[in-house]
């Protein structure tokens, strides 16, 4: 595959070396010509100091021909950019652009990009870790703003239906498990000791879950 | 008629004291903080903040603005704030300034703007008339 990376930092660098190592053939370019010389030697890549924004850069960097194009700079806007030019004037088929500011992403989707936000996945991860231990996640979704969780339904919860556990927007119950088999369970179904439940749950309402489940603080 | 101006002090700053001066409705949002009195003075409203965060130019009245005009010194933030204009604002007329003449093609109707101001190319092409 060839792969066009805007931005040779940390996370630029490392991702670059991840893509050279695999076989795919790549290209870092970063609008500080010493930040190439940061990368390991023997990397198996190319370095263009340059404007990842700039048509002509992009152009020189290989653009035509990419088939994945990666924006990594510390700059929200630039980022943003340079995804709509590389998806609107160079038709790349797979693009990704990172998002530090959270507040500016669910605007930023309407644009039609899909963003990784270092910030939110941080956040969400390490709430999860020192938090929620109790949940651990099968899953997550997006950059961790909804989770596939999996829990025993407690004893004192026996007898209740599942509709008592889902919250629109923030707690479904998808499946549940009785005596080794699965099944998607209705509104009604009356929960027993011993079922295992999957719910899929908004982030930020995770204690609410734990809460439901009568989960300790660990 | 309700402008926006975007950028700092320089080429924003002067162009909102134009407007403001023929008689226009203007509201400046400079990311610099401490320019409220200074723009106060010269009777203009001024809104602190970085405008490629959608709050802020809501803060300085995008829903119901006639004309907004990115003019800061970054051509990426310049290109955010008009497709943040447009798109998401619904803003009648988006105007935005070129700073690097190798970024003017992407200045157009797909990020937003109606009309582009850029001053290197302007400069160029009149010292070329006047050789």
């Amino acid at each position: 595959m060839e792969v066009l990376i805007m931005g040779c930092g940390r996370t630029g660098r490392a991702l670059a070396t991840r893509f050279a190592a695999e076989g795919d053939q790549v290209t870092v370019i970063d609008v500080d010509d010493a930040a190439g010389k940061r990368l390991p030697a023997g990397f198996g890549g190319r370095f263009l100091p340059g404007n990842g924004i700039t048509p002509g850069v992009l152009r020189a960097a290989g653009i035509a021909h990419a088939e994945a194009f990666v924006a990594l700079t510390a700059n929200d806007s630039a980022n943003i950019v340079a995804a709509r030019v590389a998806r609107d004037i160079f038709r790349v088929p797979r693009i990704l652009a990172r998002l530090h500011d959270p507040t500016r992403a669910p605007v930023y989707s309407e644009f039609g990009i899909a963003t990784v936000g270092s910030v939110q996945t941080t956040v969400n991860r390490v709430m999860q870790l020192l938090h929620h231990q109790t949940l651990e996640p099968h899953q997550t979704f997006g950059n961790g703003e909804t989770l596939l969780v999996r829990s025993k339904v407690p004893d004192y919860l026996a007898g209740r239906q599942v509709a008592d556990l889902n919250v629109p927007g923030e707690i479904g119950v998808v499946e549940l498990s009785r005596a080794g088999h699965s099944r998607i369970p209705e509104q009604s179904t009356p929960l027993e000791s011993g079922d295992v439940l999957s719910f899929i749950v908004a982030a930020g309402s995770l204690g609410r879950l734990r809460s439901f489940l009568g989960g300790k603080w660990s | 008629m309700r402008i926006i101006v975007i950028g700092g002090a320089g080429l924003a700053e002067q162009v909102a004291g134009a407007l403001q001066r023929a008689g226009e409705e203007v509201t400046v949002v400079d990311i610099e903080p401490g320019r409220e009195a200074a723009l106060a003075k010269a009777g203009l409203r001024a809104v602190p903040g970085d405008a490629v965060v959608p709050s802020t130019l809501e803060a300085a009245g995008a829903l119901r603005a006639d004309v907004l005009v990115a003019c800061t010194r970054y051509d990426e933030d310049n290109l955010v704030i008009s497709l943040l204009a447009k798109k998401h604002f619904n803003v009648p007329r988006v105007i935005a300034s070129v700073n690097d003449p190798s970024n003017e093609e992407l200045f157009d109707e797909s990020f937003g703007i109606d009309a582009v101001v850029s001053p290197t190319t302007a400069l160029v092409s009149l010292i070329r008339q006047a050789t």
